[in-house]
C-alpha cells in the first residue's frame, strides 16, 4: 500500500513531523513501513529558459543551448531530441547531484557544457507514470513557468515523498486511503478531517433507466447509475498528483475520478461509456464458457465460475477485474454508466489467478473490501463527477441486492484486558485509545461498549480490542513475567531419546549427519529401499525433482554422496534420521551411506575401510547400544533387494522376525545411476524398537578364575559360513552345565595360495573360563578335541597343523 | 687389618670405574666369590688366637658388607644409566601427527533445534511432534484459517489432496497438541514443537521449500502476554547471549491475539547497528501472541477459563543468525565441507 505525504496531508495536519519519523510511529503500531520513496531526487534544481539551440558542429544529434537561469545565462549541451528555443526546461545546475550521478562543467566534443538540461527519468521518476513523450526526451514545462525558480520538482508537483506500507491481512482495510488516514490520525493522535459526501449518489434524480439483474448469489450488490451528460478532459492538478504518488497513471478526468475513488474508499469502480452499451440493462451472471477480448486486448478464456458483466447476454467486462474495450471512457464519451458492486472473494481470487490478472481491482476484492465502501464509492464519485467534469442529467441510483451489513457492537472489560496483557493501563488512558480509533467508547456499569465502524471488520472480540489499546499505546509498557502455574517436567520421550541416542553415538564413530529434502522424484521414489507402500504424490508438484513424499531415505542420501564425491571427497560417512512416508502410514528411519575409509592414519599403517564388514559392525554396535543384542538380532541373507544391493555383499537385519534393516554395497548399476562409487549403504526401520523393550543392563560380577585362549586354524569349504563355525563350536563349551567358552574371535580367514581351490583357511581363537574355578590344561584339551570333532563333523573342518 | 682396608679401597676404585653390569657382575665374583682376597683373609683367621677371633671376624664381615653395598649402589646407577640409554634409542618425533579418531557431527539445524529443545526442557516444557503430511484440519481450520480465507494466501502450500497437504507450519503440532491434552482432561500444556515445514516457494539464497520451525505452546489459568515476553527473553538469552534484549512490535497471525513479531538486540553489534541487523539494532526471529479464543474453543477449551501464549520461529533463520550463514540452500546440500564446521556446540 503506497500512501504519499500529500495524499496524509489532505486530511490531516502533519505539521513539521518528518517521513522518517512519522514512518518509525507507524510501523510501531502495527503498519509496517516498508520503504520511504521520494517521487523525484534532484539538489541545485532550476527552472530555465532555452534563449537559443543550435546543432552541434561536430556532432549529428548534440545541440548547443544558451539558457537563461535567472541569474545568468549557461552554455549547455542537450542531445535529447525535443530540445527547442524557447522552451522552459529543467535545469541541473554544476554540482546538482542527480539518482545517476553528479553533475560536472566540462567539454562536450569542443564544446563547454555548464550543466544539464533533465528528463524526468533522470530526476528518478518512476517511468510507469510518464508518457512516450516524457520518457524519450527532457521535461518541457508549461509557458507560464517562472524562469530561475529554484524548486522544478515541487512546481510540477513531484516532490511528494511516498510510503510503502505492508499491511497484515487484517488490515487491508488501510487499502483505502481514508481508513488509513484515520489509522495514521489515531497512531499520531491528529484529527481527521474527510471529505463529505454521504448522500450523494442517493438523492433525487432523473427517472432511472437502467435496469440491473443479478443472476449469481457472487454479486450480493450491484448499483449502477446513468450520468447522461459528462466533460471529458484533463484531470486537475491535486488529482495527477495523488493518482502520481500511489503509481496510478492519468488518463482523462472521468478515468481518474474512478480510480481515485477506489484509492479513497478502496471500492473498485468501473465507468462505463453509455452510448457504447445496446442498451441501458446490466445483467451479473456466472455459468458461461466464452472468450472474452478485455481492456488489455488480449483474449481470455471464460469459465462458468467467472463472474461476468453482461449486456444483451454478452459480456462487458470480467467483474471485479478488468472492463471491456468495447465501452470503456473515450474523449468522445458523452454520458457515463457507473459500477459500484460487491463481488464474492474466492471467485475474484480464482478467476484473476486462473487468468493472471492482477489489476488493482481485482487485488482489492480478493483481500476484501469493507461493507459500506460501495456507497461511500458511489457518493463520492458523483460528487466528484460534479466537481471535475460537469455532470448533469444524472439518474437516480439503481440498487440490486443488499450489503448485509450488521453493525458490530462490543462490550470489553478494563480489568480482563489488563489480565490478558499483564499490564495496568488506567481507563482514561484506554477509553483515549479507543476515541482516537473511532470507536466511539461508551462506559456501562462494568464494561466500555464500543461501536465498530464498518471498515474495522477486524474487530470482533474483546482480544482484538486488547491488541489495538497495548499497540497504540506502545509494547514498551510490557513487563516481562513468566507464567505462575504448577511446575511440569520438562523431559524427551522415549523416541526423541532413542534418536539422541543414535546422533550420538554415529557421530562419535565419524558419520556426519546430513538432512535431504523430503520430496522427491519419481526415479528416487521407485528406488526407495525398505520403502513405505503406495506413496503420497502432491497433487500439484512444483518441479519433476520434487513430487512425491519420499518412502525411503537412501536415495537422497546417495544424492549427497555423489555430491561430495563429485568435490573430491572421498571419505564420505553420512547419516539421516527422518521420517518417511506412504499412504496412511508414517515411519522413522536411518539411513547410512559411505566410501572411502571411515578411520586412517596413513602413516601408521590405520585404515578402516568404509565396507560391509564396517556397516555390519556399526548396526550391531547401535543396536547394542540401544538395548537389542544377542539372540534377538540376527543377519540373515539378503533376499529382499537385489535390485539396489550388491546380490553377495548385502544382508537383511532382524530383530526376532521384524526386519530392521537392508544394508551392504550398493549394486553397481544403481551406483552407476547415481553417480557415485564404492558405496556401502543401510536403510533402518526405527519403528519395531520402538515397540519392543530393550534389555536392561546386567550385572555379573568378573571371574576370579583365570582364562585361557587357544588359537584353531582349519581348511573349510568356501560354502561354509563363519557362522556356522561358531555355532558348532559354541554348541560344545560346556562343562558341568557351564559355558565356559566365553569369547570367540576369528583372526584370519584367507584364501589363495596354499590353500586348495574352493575352500578358504579361518583361523580363531577360543577363550575358556569358568566363573567357579581355574580350568585344568586337561579339561581345556578334551574341550578343544571336542570341538574339533564337532568341527570336523559339522562342516567337514580339516584342521591346519 | 691394614691388608683389608687396602682390598676395600682397591674394590672401591675399580666399582666406581665399572660402567656396565656385566663387569659389576665380574667384581662381585672377583671380591666377594670363594676364590677371593675377603675369602683369603677369611681363611687366616684360623692362625688368629681363639679370643681374637670375634672381633678379626667382625672386622672381615663389615668389609665384605660394605663391598656388597658398593656392589649394589653401583647396580642402581648402572641400570639407571642403562633404562635412559635404551630409552634415548626409543626417542620418537613428537612432530608427527597423531591418530585423530575422525569424529562426526550433528547437523548445524539439529544443534539448534537441540539447544532449543534444552533452553525449554529446562523451563518445565515437553517436545511434541506431529506427521509432516498433515490435514485441513490441523494445520489451518484449526488454526482458525478457514477455507477461503485470505491469510491462506500467505502460506502457499502444497496439498496431496482436497484435504491432505504437507504442513505449512508446525502450528499443526500445536493444534493437535490442544486437542489432546484437552482429550486427556488437563488443562496444563508447556510444549515445544520442532519439525520440518514446507511451503510452494523457489529454493534461493533465503527461501527454501523445505524447512524447519520449533514453535512453542503454553496454557493455563491465568496466562498472560508479559509472560510470553519474560519467556522469550530467557531463551533469547540462552541462545544469543545474556546481554540480549527483546522487543515486542504488533502483528498478525490468525491463530493469536493479540500478535507480534518479536525482535532481539543484535548480537553482533550489539544494538548500535551493523550490516546483520541492517543498521537497527534489532533482529526479527520470531512471531507470537497470545492464542485465540477461537482456537482454544475449537479444542474444546472454555476460552473464559483458560489462556496460552503460543510463539514459532525459523531454526534455519537462527542457525543462519548465530553462524553468519547468507544462503538456506547450504543446510541441504550436505557438503561436508560445510558440515563439519559445526563440530562443537557453542
Amino acid at each position: 500500500m503506497l500512501i504519499s505525504r500529500k495524499w496524509l496531508s489532505q486530511y490531516m495536519d502533519l505539521g513539521n513531523r518528518s517521513m522518517e519519523e512519522i514512518a518509525d510511529k507507524i510501523t510501531s503500531a502495527g503498519l509496517e513501513v516498508e520503504g520511504i520513496i521520494k517521487m523525484s531526487e534532484g539538489s541545485n534544481l532550476v527552472i530555465g529558459h532555452v534563449c537559443s539551440c543550435i546543432d552541434h558542429p561536430d556532432s549529428d544529434h548534440l545541440h548547443v543551448c544558451q539558457v537563461d537561469l535567472g541569474d545568468n545565462i549557461e552554455q549547455i549541451v542537450c542531445g535529447a531530441p525535443n530540445v527547442a528555443s524557447g522552451q522552459k526546461v529543467i535545469v541541473a545546475k554544476v554540482g546538482a547531484k542527480l539518482p545517476d550521478g553528479e553533475i560536472n562543467a566540462g567539454m562536450i566534443r569542443g564544446q563547454a557544457s555548464n550543466g544539464m538540461i533533465c528528463s524526468l527519468l533522470e530526476l528518478g521518476v518512476d517511468p510507469h507514470l510518464l508518457s512516450e513523450e516524457s520518457k524519450n526526451g527532457i521535461e518541457v514545462l508549461d509557458e507560464n513557468a517562472p524562469i530561475g525558480h529554484s524548486d522544478p520538482l515541487g512546481y510540477l508537483g513531484l516532490d511528494d515523498v511516498i510510503l510503502d506500507i505492508g499491511l497484515t491481512p487484517n488490515r487491508n482495510d488501510c487499502m483505502a486511503a481514508w481508513a488509513m488516514a484515520k489509522e495514521v490520525g489515531a497512531i499520531l493522535n491528529l484529527p481527521v478531517t474527510l471529505p463529505v459526501c454521504d448522500g450523494m449518489a442517493m438523492q433525487e434524480g432523473l427517472k432511472a433507466t437502467l435496469k440491473v439483474a443479478s443472476d449469481t448469489e457472487k454479486c450480493p450488490l450491484f448499483l449502477g447509475k446513468v450520468i447522461h451528460h459528462v466533460t471529458i478532459k484533463e484531470s486537475p492538478k491535486w488529482m495527477k498528483e495523488l493518482l502520481h504518488a500511489s503509481g496510478v497513471k492519468s488518463i482523462n478526468n472521468v478515468v481518474d475520478i474512478s480510480n481515485i475513488v477506489m484509492l479513497e474508499t478502496g471500492q473498485p469502480m468501473h465507468f462505463y461509456d453509455k452510448d457504447a452499451l445496446p442498451s441501458l440493462e446490466i445483467t451479473v451472471k456466472d455459468q458461461m464458457q466464452t472468450s472474452y477480448t478485455a481492456l488489455d486486448k488480449e483474449t481470455y478464456k471464460i469459465l462458468p465460475d467467472d463472474i461476468m458483466i453482461t449486456n444483451q447476454g454478452k459480456p462487458i467486462g470480467i467483474a471485479g477485474i478488468m472492463g471491456g474495450n468495447d465501452s470503456k471512457i473515450e474523449q468522445t464519451t458523452r454520458g457515463i454508466v457507473l459500477e459500484a458492486a460487491i463481488f464474492h472473494h474466492v471467485s475474484i481470487r480464482n478467476t484473476a489467478r486462473r487468468l493472471n490478472l492482477n489489476t488493482d481491482a481485482s487485488i482489492r476484492y480478493q483481500k476484501g473490501i469493507e461493507p459500506l465502501a460501495t456507497y461511500k464509492a458511489l457518493d463520492r464519485a458523483v460528487q466528484l463527477l460534479i466537481e471535475y467534469a460537469d455532470a448533469s442529467k444524472i439518474e437516480e441510483t439503481v440498487v440490486c441486492g443488499s450489503n448485509h451489513y450488521e453493525p458490530t457492537e462490543l462490550d470489553v472489560n478494563l480489568e480482563r484486558i489488563n489480565h490478558l496483557l499483564g499490564t495496568n493501563f488506567t481507563e482514561a488512558e484506554v477509553l483515549n485509545v479507543l476515541e482516537r480509533l473511532h470507536l466511539s467508547p461508551s462506559k456501562t456499569s462494568d464494561d466500555i461498549h464500543l461501536m465498530i465502524p464498518s471498515y474495522r471488520q477486524d474487530l470482533r472480540i474483546e482480544a482484538d480490542i486488547a491488541e489495538e489499546i497495548i499497540r497504540i499505546l506502545g509494547y514498551d509498557h510490557l513487563d516481562e513475567t513468566l507464567p505462575t502455574m504448577p511446575a511440569t517436567l520438562g523431559m524427551l520421550d522415549a523416541r526423541q531419546q532413542m534418536r539422541r541416542r543414535l546422533r550420538n553415538e554415529l557421530t562419535i564413530c565419524g558419520y556426519q549427519e546430513a538432512i535431504t529434502y523430503t520430496l522427491v522424484s519419481d526415479q528416487r521414489n521407485e528406488d526407495a529401499i525398505l520403502g513405505l507402500d503406495e506413496p503420497v504424490v502432491l497433487a500439484s508438484p512444483m518441479s519433476e525433482d520434487r513430487k512425491i513424499v519420499r518412502r525411503s531415505i537412501l536415495p537422497s542420501l546417495l544424492g549427497s554422496v555423489a555430491y561430495n564425491q563429485n568435490r573430491s571427497m572421498k571419505d564420505v560417512a553420512l547419516f539421516e534420521i527422518s521420517n518417511v512416508y506412504g499412504k496412511n502410514h508414517v515411519e522413522e528411519h536411518l539411513a547410512i551411506a559411505m566410501s572411502g575409509d571411515i578411520q586412517s592414519s596413513r602413516w601408521q599403517g590405520i585404515k578402516i575401510k568404509a565396507d560391509f564388514y564396517t556397516m555390519k559392525g556399526m548396526l550391531i554396535s547401535l543396536l547394542s547400544s540401544l538395548g537389542f543384542e544377542g539372540k534377538r538380532i540376527s543377519v540373515q541373507p539378503n533376499t529382499l533387494d537385489k535390485v539396489h544391493f550388491h546380490p553377495y555383499q548385502s544382508a537383511c537385519l532382524y530383530m526376532g522376525k521384524e526386519l530392521l534393516a537392508i544394508f551392504g554395497t550398493i549394486h553397481p548399476k544403481m551406483a552407476k545411476q547415481y553417480d557415485v562409487s564404492h558405496v556401502v549403504m543401510a536403510e533402518l526401520t526405527l519403528e519395531p524398537l520402538m515397540k519392543q523393550k530393550p534389555s536392561k543392563v546386567k550385572y555379573m560380577p568378573i571371574s576370579k578364575y583365570p582364562s585361557v585362549t587357544q588359537d584353531l586354524a582349519f581348511v573349510v569349504s568356501k560354502d561354509v559360513n563363519v557362522a556356522d563355525i561358531i555355532k558348532a563350536i559354541e554348541k560344545n563349551g560346556k562343562l558341568d552345565k557351564e559355558q565356559v567358552i566365553v569369547n570367540i574371535e576369528v583372526f584370519d580367514v584367507y584364501t589363495g595360495e596354499h590353500v586348495e581351490q574352493g575352500y578358504k583357511s579361518i583361523a580363531l581363537s577360543v577363550t575358556f573360563q569358568s566363573s567357579k574355578r581355574t580350568l585344568s590344561e586337561t579339561e581345556i584339551q578334551s574341550l578343544r578335541e571336542q570341538i574339533l570333532s564337532a568341527l570336523e563333523s559339522d562342516v567337514h573342518a580339516i584342521l591346519r597343523k | 687389618m691394614e691388608h683389608l682396608t687396602k682390598i676395600k679401597e682397591q674394590a672401591k676404585t675399580e666399582i666406581e670405574a665399572c660402567e656396565d653390569n656385566a663387569s659389576l657382575q665380574q667384581l662381585r665374583i672377583l671380591y666377594l666369590g670363594k676364590k677371593g682376597p675377603i675369602q683369603e683373609v677369611m681363611k687366616t683367621m684360623k692362625d688368629l688366637p681363639k679370643e681374637e677371633r670375634p672381633a678379626f671376624g667382625a672386622q672381615v664381615n663389615e668389609v665384605k658388607n660394605e663391598i656388597s653395598q658398593l656392589l649394589e649402589e653401583r647396580k642402581t646407577i648402572l641400570e639407571e644409566k642403562e633404562m635412559l640409554e635404551t630409552m634415548e634409542q626409543e626417542r620418537i618425533d613428537i612432530t608427527l601427527s597423531g591418530y585423530r579418531p575422525h569424529m562426526g557431527n550433528m547437523h548445524p539445524l539439529m544443534i539448534v533445534q537441540q539447544e532449543l529443545e534444552d533452553i525449554f526442557i529446562g523451563l518445565g516444557y515437553q517436545v511434541a511432534e506431529g506427521p509432516e503430511v498433515e490435514c485441513d484440519l490441523y494445520n489451518f481450520e484449526r488454526a482458525n484459517i478457514p477455507k477461503d480465507h485470505p491469510a491462506r494466501d500467505m502460506q502457499d502450500t502444497f496439498f496431496i489432496n482436497a484435504e491432505e497437504l504437507l504442513r505449512t507450519h508446525t502450528t499443526a503440532v500445536q493444534m493437535r497438541q490442544l486437542e489432546k491434552y484437552h482429550e486427556e482432561g488437563k488443562e496444563l500444556i508447556k510444549v515445544i514443537c520442532p519439525g520440518k515445514v514446507y511451503r510452494r516457494d523457489d529454493d534461493d539464497a533465503t527461501h527454501s521449500h523445505q524447512f524447519m520451525q520449533c514453535e512453542g505452546l503454553v496454557v493455563g489459568k491465568d496466562i498472560q502476554l508479559s509472560d510470553l515476553k519474560g519467556t522469550l527473553s530467557f531463551m533469547a538469552k540462552k541462545m544469543f547471549g545474556d546481554k540480549r534484549i527483546i522487543r515486542f512490535r504488533p502483528s498478525y497471525f490468525q491463530f493469536t491475539e493479540p500478535s507480534v513479531e518479536v525482535d532481539v538486540s543484535c548480537h553482533i553489534c550489539g544494538g548500535k547497528g551493523c550490516h546483520v541487523c541492517k543498521g537497527t539494532g534489532w533482529i526479527e526471529i520470531l512471531g507470537a501472541g497470545m492464542i485465540h479464543p477461537n482456537v482454544l474453543e475449537m479444542a474444546g477449551f472454555d476460552s473464559t477459563k483458560v489462556s496460552g501464549f503460543a510463539f514459532g520461529m525459523g531454526i534455519e533463520r537462527v542457525a543462519m543468525l548465530k553462524y553468519g550463514i547468507d544462503d538456506i540452500r547450504s543446510f541441504y546440500t550436505n557438503d561436508l565441507r560445510f558440515l563439519k564446521m559445526f563440530n562443537r556446540f557453542e
